[in-house]
């Protein structure tokens, strides 16, 4: 277990800037998920802190050390990769030595950390199988597994559940937590994945064209979004994002309201359903609101509802979120209403 | 129906191309000298395995043998370990000049054999190799290697980058890696490019002899000529020569066989 600081990492390729000035901050024994969409730099940042890439300045340290210059093997990480990058010609035990036998440690100690690593994964039955025999899940276990024996200081995972199906990408989500319970080791994981960020991690670093967005716990983001781009990424259905004058919020640019944070209200703006979506315990209504344009609205249970049916909605108090015009958080707003706008 | 009988048709005339030749050799070996003039094709009249067994009970054809596999196996061997490390280089490592250098190997490709067997006899000779196996093992080498750089290099290079990322977090280096993960990895296209080299070689006729004198370290393509006089040739035994001396190239290539094709389609889609 490690604290892994990084300090003014920039990151050039040629004449594109990928990270401009980044400064972050994993707390020891935390998950920590950075997430963004294709191309902001999170993999770029992994691959820094691996030592797979090297900055372009600033400095990595991890356990209060300056590893930046230091090779990947003597770092203290492990790193499991989207497409698993296993060892095609190997077994799953020798997969999962190979980086012990490199480290020249004693058999004896590599036999039973392999059997450990095997155990707390459920790979026994399959140490003797090639990859290739092997399922999706259980080769992402075997991919863990290789991270697990080197008891690195840092686990790094880049988008590891990327290629199992849905089914699949659930239970290793909940079993990659179950690992980090019981490691109570640092994690951190890159996804674009945002339910994997929101279920795994204690702190979400919320990135966007090489910036660092917000970081804080999930909820935290998911509450005070404190920039546009956050409470549009953060949140599935997407957070409503309407001129903020519509509301007559004049000070503000944008307005910003969570579908579940709209409520049918006899005294609010009519809305006519224009897609319905009931997925049992909610429904998911896309509606064009009078004066306002599409919105989403989250209804509690099945509403029966049907498309051209049309509703009153209008904010619950205290969950309007407003931003300037540089896209920043402003103080939370004492009208909730869809108010009109004033002449 | 009838596509199928003209297709079939059509599959035994290419075949008979291939195999009539390959069959009149063999079925040569079982003719007297005169038969072979008046029945090329056909069947022997009668079934002489003299002149088989006046080959194979000649010390020299083992000679010519031995020769021809020591090197054969010999340009294979070098050609693999020199070719597959340099394209290793080519395909893992960016260095200033390495597009330019990998363009200037591939000129080679360019240059038949026959236009540097002067040169070539000079260098030879001026190094004081002639009459050595070395003296056909090296140039061979040389001119194989254009050829092995590129279909390596092809190869190495559709290696998923992941795997020696991985590799290279539990602490292998790059010459590790080439080792235990590359070439390990790489069988089709070893099996491909050593089939080349040494069908290549062992038919090799020219360069053998140009640089060899001795009849200690003949080729079997120049022990052949043995049986070629001034004024007559012993086509019987020339045969039988021909066919004995097929056999470990046929051998050789049937045990690389099932690597060959995944080599030279490997990595033509994705897998």
């Amino acid at each position: 277990m490690a604290e892994v600081r990084l300090h003014n990492i920039t990151k050039s390729f040629g004449a594109l800037t990928v990270l401009p000035d980044l400064n972050l901050t994993v707390p020891d024994g935390s998950f920590t998920v950075l997430v963004g969409p294709s191309g902001c730099g999170k993999s770029t940042l992994l691959r820094i802190i691996s030592g797979l890439e090297e900055p372009t300045s600033g400095a990595v340290m991890i356990g209060g050390q300056d590893v930046t210059l230091d090779e990947p093997s003597k770092r203290g990480i492990s790193m499991v990769f989207q497409s698993y990058a296993l060892y095609p010609h190997m077994t799953v035990a020798q997969n999962i030595d190979f980086g012990l036998r490199l480290a020249k440690m004693p058999a004896a100690e590599r036999q039973s950390r392999v059997a450990e690593a095997a155990r707390i994964l459920a790979l026994e039955p399959y140490l003797d199988r090639k990859p290739a025999q092997l399922s999706g899940g259980q080769r992402q276990r075997v991919a863990i597994g290789r991270s697990i024996v080197r008891q690195p200081k840092v686990f790094l995972f880049d988008e590891p559940l990327s290629n199992l199906d849905a089914a699949l990408r659930t239970q290793m989500r909940v079993e990659l937590a179950q690992l980090h319970q019981s490691l109570d080791a640092t994690m951190i994981y890159v996804t674009h994945d945002q339910v994997e960020a929101m279920t795994l991690a204690d702190q979400i670093v919320v990135m966007n064209a090489g910036r660092i967005e917000q970081v804080g716990a999930p909820m935290e983001l998911y509450d005070r979004p404190q920039t546009v781009f956050v409470a549009g990424f953060i949140g599935s259905p997407k957070m409503n994002l309407i001129p903020a004058a519509s509301i007559g919020q004049p000070h503000a640019r944008t307005a910003g309201i969570r579908p579940e944070h709209l409520v049918i209200d006899p005294e609010g703006r009519p809305a006519r359903a224009l897609v319905v979506e009931t997925l049992g315990a909610d429904t998911i209504v896309h509606a064009d609101v009078e004066a306002i344009g599409p919105m989403t609205i989250r209804l509690a249970g099945n509403n029966r509802l049907r498309t051209g049916d049309v509703i009153r909605v209008s904010p619950q108090p205290g969950q309007l979120h407003l931003f300037d015009e540089q896209g920043q958080r402003l103080p939370d707003p004492e009208t909730t209403t869809l108010q009109r706008n004033q002449p | 129906m009838t596509r199928n009988i003209l297709r079939v048709t059509l599959l035994l005339i290419v075949a008979s191309f291939v195999l009539a030749p390959m069959i009149a050799t063999i079925l040569g070996g079982f003719k007297t000298n005169a038969e072979i003039r008046t029945n090329a094709l056909g069947l022997p009249a009668m079934w002489n395995t003299e002149f088989y067994g006046q080959i194979i009970t000649d010390p020299a054809f083992w000679r010519y043998l031995r020769n021809s596999l020591i090197i054969s196996v010999g340009s294979v061997v070098l050609t693999l370990i020199v070719g597959a490390a340099a394209a290793y280089v080519f395909a893992q490592i960016r260095f200033f000049g390495s597009r330019m250098l990998f363009s200037y190997i591939l000129l080679g490709l360019m240059f038949p054999f026959a236009t540097a067997i002067l040169p070539l006899f000079i260098k030879v000779r001026d190094i004081g190799l002639l009459d050595t196996w070395w003296a056909v093992i090296l140039p061979q080498t040389a001119f194989s290697l254009s050829l092995a750089i590129l279909l390596f290099r092809t190869f190495f290079a559709q290696l998923p980058k992941e795997l020696f990322e991985a590799a290279y977090i539990d602490g292998c280096g790059y010459v590790r890696f080439f080792w235990r993960f590359t070439l390990p990895l790489s069988a089709p296209i070893l099996a491909t490019v050593g089939v080349f080299v040494f069908v290549q070689s062992w038919n090799n006729f020219l360069l053998p002899l140009v640089v060899l004198n001795s009849r200690e370290v003949f080729t079997w393509p120049l022990g052949m000529m043995q049986f070629r006089g001034e004024y007559v040739t012993q086509w019987n035994l020339t045969l039988a020569f021909v066919t004995l001396t097929i056999v470990p190239a046929i051998v050789f290539f049937l045990a690389a066989q099932k690597y060959i094709v995944a080599g030279l389609t490997g990595g033509a889609v994705k897998g």
